[in-house]
């Protein structure tokens, strides 16, 4: 596997550090060769800069990615609307030459340059496609079977597509793969591929960015389901902040909020506290309980049938 | 408005599918409805949208875009409108603080150094804000010329 850098952007490393605590648990799981990079900016955000300034946005973005190129290493992230931007940008500099001299003679005063030949992944496919799903069943020694857990994609996961050519951008699959490959059955719901919504807390709408937030939350709540699972720090921050926000003005949902890092990371049996799954604002405490109990269940029935297995061979003698 | 395409509108006009797969369209209750906008594009009346707060509650969320036999999309012409939104200064508060710090610092927020000690964290990568401050110098003043020798010509 190629050496890779883990972009973090702003929100988790402002906002969310518990998270990159478990990421880097996983990837360290698995042995991953992965390294620090210094020198990255906000990747840009899309909706902020390129709004205002779009040759800027441009700009901001391909000197990230010309940090790539002087690094020689592929980028992974656990946000999703990073690796959507960078992956955005690239494609612009690769089918607009003229840009790419512009973007180019800029960064050559610092001396960069643009040259977009690594790969840009999120994490969810990069698992996916990379560490593979026998690689991850071996490594599960608590899985989540008998758990219902509901996928929310996170738009700038799978789209646009033509920039991130990762996963069908309106009936992808990867995740729910990894979500099942650690036991758990994915709950396919009506507003699965729904926007998170989070967008409108940004322009000062608060009350439509609840609004998005109970679409979901009501449906899920409807139905049962155990936990949210996700993997972008912006839809995080709208159905753990948001719902915790909700709850307090006497709405419950009730629903935990559970980041594929951490998932994957209790699986591989690490304790909840030391993946951060105790920092978050909406208790995950009966879900973890009813995961503990199932999987003590399973573990007797397991030996049950180990020992029947062996009777049997006893008794076939 | 390099996004703004009247051919392409031209086609929105008459088509319209986007709006049936759009998550504001279709769950807005105020009723977010980028036709009409296209419509006053059309006929160069879009003046009113800019102060609007329509144009901001496109979520950016690519569908229209997936959809879109021209790869168009509804939210390429939303995001024109905040553009020359934004140049009139009509951005949203949180906006216009946002890139604020963006333009300052190069990223939206610091890592928080004292949760990461508690979380056994290794320090933070250096970030590239002194580059940054550079290359946005130079970007400025080139689209500073770039504007007046387009004024002189
Ligand atoms: S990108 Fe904007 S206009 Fe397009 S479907 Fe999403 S919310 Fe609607
Ligand atoms: S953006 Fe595409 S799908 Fe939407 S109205 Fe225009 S032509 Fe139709």
């Amino acid at each position: 596997m190629k050496d890779f850098t883990i972009f973090w952007g702003c929100t988790i490393q402002t906002r969310f550090p518990f998270l990159e605590k478990s990421t880097r648990m996983v990837l360290d799981g698995f042995d991953l060769p992965y390294r620090d990079v210094d020198g990255f900016t906000c990747c840009p955000e899309k909706s902020l800069v390129n709004n205002i300034d779009h040759g800027l946005w441009v700009l901001t973005a391909a000197r990230n990615i010309a940090l790539l190129d002087k690094a020689g290493v592929d980028l992974v992230s656990p946000c999703t609307g990073c690796v959507s931007n960078l992956a955005t940008v690239n494609g612009e500099l690769h089918s607009d030459n003229k840009e790419k001299i512009k973007v180019n003679s800029i960064l050559k005063e610092i001396g960069l340059e643009f040259k977009g030949k690594n790969k840009l992944r999120h994490l969810v496919p990069f698992f996916h496609d990379e560490v593979g799903i026998p690689a991850i069943k071996n490594k599960i020694v608590k899985p989540f079977h008998g758990m219902r857990i509901a996928l929310h994609y996170g738009c700038h996961m799978i789209r646009p597509s033509h920039a991130l050519k990762n996963d069908d951008p309106l009936d992808p699959k990867k995740f729910d793969n990894l979500i099942r490959a650690m036991g758990a059955e994915s709950v396919q719901y009506m507003t699965k591929l729904l926007c998170c919504g989070q967008g409108l807390d940004r322009v000062d709408q608060h009350e439509n960015a609840l609004h998005f937030a109970r679409l979901k939350l009501k449906e899920l709540k409807s139905l049962k389901i155990d936990a949210m699972a996700l993997c972008c720090p912006s839809c995080y921050l709208q159905f753990d902040n948001n719902q915790f926000l909700m709850e307090k003005e006497g709405e419950k949902f009730g629903i935990p909020i559970l980041y594929f890092t951490e998932l994957l990371g209790l699986a591989m049996g690490h304790k909840p506290e030391d993946l951060g799954v105790d920092s978050h604002r909406v208790e995950a405490t009966d879900f973890l309980e009813k995961w503990q109990r199932l999987n003590g269940e399973f573990a007797r029935t397991d030996e049950l049938n180990r020992q029947l297995e062996e009777g049997f061979g006893i008794a076939q003698h | 408005m390099e996004s703004l395409n009247i051919k392409l509108l031209e086609v929105c006009s008459k088509c319209g599918a986007c709006y049936h797969i759009c998550p504001s369209c279709l769950n807005l209750n105020e009723g977010y409805d980028p036709r009409a906008v296209i419509k006053d594009i059309l006929a160069g009346q879009y003046e009113k949208w800019l102060s609007h707060k329509s144009i901001w509650q496109c979520l950016e969320c690519h569908h229209c875009l997936e959809i879109c036999f021209q790869h168009y999309g509804f939210e390429n012409a939303m995001a024109a409108m905040r553009t020359l939104a934004s140049k009139k200064g009509l951005a949203p508060t949180q906006v216009k603080r946002g890139w604020d710090m963006f333009i300052k610092t190069s990223r939206l927020g610091e890592p928080a150094a004292p949760a990461r000690k508690k979380l056994g964290l290794p320090e933070a990568a250096k970030s590239g804000a002194e580059d940054f401050k550079k290359i946005l110098k130079i970007y400025q003043e080139r689209k500073e010329s770039g504007v007046r020798s387009q004024k002189s010509e």
